[in-house]
């Protein structure tokens, strides 16, 4: 890429050669106005600007009246306020006086009328850019010369965040892919930018709701089918460390009036998280003539490793605050085999043994089974917990793997300090 | 020595302000040239669109969008626009795979119908475009990229059909769960003609979306949308299987079926006159 511009720049300055052409001094203004900012990523003048150099006379070209003086001309005009008029979209500067014409003592007849939009110079040190009025002249707001005028886009960054901390929390984040689980919690991120455009972060998430979705219990209760244990892992929380990477810059209006300046952040990470699965959902529980609801029972499956890539938009507002939108995919891989640390052959004995209506604390079950979880009557709603035994050997009767991706959306806001 | 002091004071508290107010005047002028200069001004200009959709999600179907569209801006920040297309539709892998299953499972006498499993194909919307976001973006270096990001509400009329995954009208092979007239009984391919209970409708249709068009040149852009498209589900409850197997019409129509949704992103092209 780099050899074709340098060789089509090389291709425009000789073509260019005789009519030497300068950078816009709209361009000039805002950079001699503008407090020191911070280059964008990426952000680069998309065609470097020739050398200054005194203007030369072109006949064939109609250009502001010889008398004109010389560079000192505008002196006034490198006070921040004349520079309005020259970078003021067109309809706005059409409603200021000519700002040249106010030097021009007499104006010939045949000459060209200086336009009223005509761009001033920066400060009375700096040579005139060009003298053509034509090429002075704003289209949409911006010179003739280049009206992209990409230098105001790509080189402003009025915020750094080199060296500085983010605190970004996201009270929302709803999972968007929910086929057969839906998740909704909150997460924290902090970040440390390193470099202007690179920052690691470290994030905990805790989801407050997590279920298996409705589409999902309508399979179960229509067709007596069901997603596989592995498919419809439930994440509870999650933490991990990462990177993140804001490529691109930009800036944006919002009905021409506010301004805000948004960066493209790219993120990815990895870590650990906590894994659950339903193994009853909300039931109706009679007993002795009295309805109890009975909410739905989740079973643990343990911790799993967690991985993470994402991208979205960080909208600055002012210096410590932003708006943080995002997107990212949750990927953890699931293998379901234990149920609260019980495995099949435990769940067989523990079935078996409550049909002969036998104590559990005296069966040789693995180390890591919670055989208490399916033991008792819960007091309140009268459900009797060996009724689930069933429910958890089905999980792992069949052990099943699957690599998940929870794709969630994150809103949220962040401080920078 | 008070007085001397106050005027001191007063002097700096008129500089303070009139340095403040100069760098106030001096950031808003700066700021609005990026605000304000505005490249591509969409208004009083009428524009045509091609666009291909995908699913975001596919539980039962997944749909393939094809459209085409004309605006006009009424404004920079304003238009209206009409959308007709087609979408591809198909039952997925798990809708083939339920219904296959779904013969052989004798337990299941008396059920009731999958929700959303309406599938558009023809469709025409008409509606609004409110883009009150313009900003610009270093897409790579020396590109700056000029976009607008808008908001999409409208509403029309599509044709839907429904296929469903429960109810086959002619059992061919219950155990491999063939409904159809395929002549290899593992050759799904073969089938030129099946026997699921089929359902089609003229329905009104919503749709709404958020996206962006980023602007190419002078009459050039490329439009990156999130759409959901809305319409009113309808299924039947209480099936009977004896019912539905002897080609019989069976159950009632569900009170309150609720609405399906269908998301899609749209990758189109814009041309502007």
């Amino acid at each position: 890429m780099r050899p074709i511009l340098s060789l089509a720049l090389l291709v425009a300055a000789a073509a260019q050669a005789a009519p030497p052409r300068f950078p816009p001094s709209a361009v000039v203004l805002a950079q001699a106005e503008e407090a020191p900012s911070v280059p964008g990523p990426g952000a680069e003048t998309s065609v470097p600007p020739p050398p200054a150099r005194p203007p030369e006379p072109k006949p064939e070209v109609p250009r502001a009246p010889t008398s004109r003086p010389e560079p000192t001309v505008p002196t006034e005009a490198a006070k921040a306020p004349r520079v309005e008029p020259a970078l003021a979209p067109m309809d706005d500067a059409q409603d200021e006086q000519p700002v040249v014409s106010e030097p021009v003592p007499e104006r010939d007849v045949d000459a060209p009328v200086t336009p009223d939009d005509a761009p001033v110079l920066a400060s009375s040190d700096e040579a005139p850019r060009t003298t053509d009025v034509q090429e002075q002249r704003l289209v949409n707001g911006a010179p003739l010369y280049n009206p992209n005028v990409s230098l105001h886009i790509v080189q402003k960054k009025r915020f750094a965040d080199e060296s500085k901390h983010e605190l970004a929390l996201y009270p929302a984040v709803v999972q968007v892919n929910g086929k057969y689980t839906n998740h909704a919690g909150t997460a924290l991120h902090y970040s440390y930018h390193l470099q202007e455009n690179f920052a690691v972060q470290v994030t905990g998430q805790y989801n407050w709701h997590t279920n298996e979705s409705d589409f999902n219990l309508e399979l179960i209760d229509k067709v007596r089918e069901q997603a596989q244990a592995a498919s419809s892992l439930l994440l509870v929380w999650g933490a991990q460390a990462g990177v993140e990477v804001t490529p691109l810059y930009g800036k944006f209006a919002f009905l021409d009036d506010k301004l805000a300046q948004f960066s493209l952040v790219l993120s990815g990470g990895a870590g650990v998280g906590s894994t659950r699965h339903l193994i009853r959902p909300e039931v109706a529980n009679e007993v002795d003539g009295q309805r109890y609801n009975v909410p739905a029972r989740f079973g643990g499956t343990g911790n799993k490793f967690l991985g993470s890539v994402g991208g979205g938009f960080r909208l600055q507002f002012g210096e410590s605050y932003a708006l943080r939108l995002e997107v990212r995919d949750l990927i953890y891989t699931a293998r379901v085999d234990k149920v609260d640390g019980c495995n099949l052959a435990d769940f067989e004995q523990l079935e078996a043994a409550r049909a002969s209506g036998q104590e559990f604390g005296s069966l040789p079950l693995s180390s890591s089974c919670k055989y208490e979880k399916f033991d008792g009557v819960d007091p309140k709603t009268k459900k009797n917990y060996r009724e689930d035994i069933i429910l958890g050997r089905d999980l792992v009767a069949e052990p099943s793997s699957d690599v998940l991706n929870n794709i969630s959306f994150y809103a949220g806001f962040s401080f920078l300090f | 020595m008070n007085a001397r002091t106050l005027r001191v004071f007063a002097a700096l508290l008129v500089w303070l302000a009139a340095t403040g107010a100069a760098a106030q005047d001096d950031e808003a002028v700066l700021d609005n040239v990026v605000v304000r200069n505005r490249l591509y001004e969409p208004g009083g200009h009428l524009e045509v669109s091609l666009g291909v959709g995908l699913p975001v999600q596919s539980n039962l179907t997944a749909h393939y969008f094809f459209t085409a569209g004309v605006a006009y801006n009424l404004f920079n920040t304003f238009a209206v626009e009409a959308r007709a297309g087609y979408a591809a539709s198909r039952h997925t892998g798990l809708a083939r795979s339920i219904s296959e299953s779904f013969l052989a499972r004798e337990d299941k006498r008396v059920t009731d119908e999958l929700e959303d499993l309406w599938e558009m194909n023809l469709h025409g919307v008409a509606g609004i475009r409110w883009a009150p976001i313009y900003g610009k973006l270093s897409l790579v270096s020396d590109l700056p990229a000029h976009f607008q990001a808008y908001v999409w509400a409208g509403g029309g009329v599509g044709s839907f059909q429904r296929n469903s995954v429960i109810q086959c009208s002619q059992v061919v092979d219950r155990e491999l769960g063939v409904c159809d007239n395929r002549t290899s009984l593992e050759d799904r391919g073969s089938a030129s003609e099946n026997y699921w209970v089929r359902e089609t409708r003229v329905a009104p249709v919503v749709s709404a979306a958020v996206g962006f068009r980023f602007f190419i040149l002078d009459k050039h852009g490329v439009r990156l949308e999130l759409r959901d498209w809305v319409f009113r589900d309808n299924y039947r409850v209480n099936l009977v299987r004896d019912d539905w197997e002897a080609g019989r019409v069976t159950g009632d129509v569900a009170s309150s079926p609720g609405l399906t949704h269908l998301v899609q992103f749209d990758l189109g092209y814009t041309f502007s006159f």
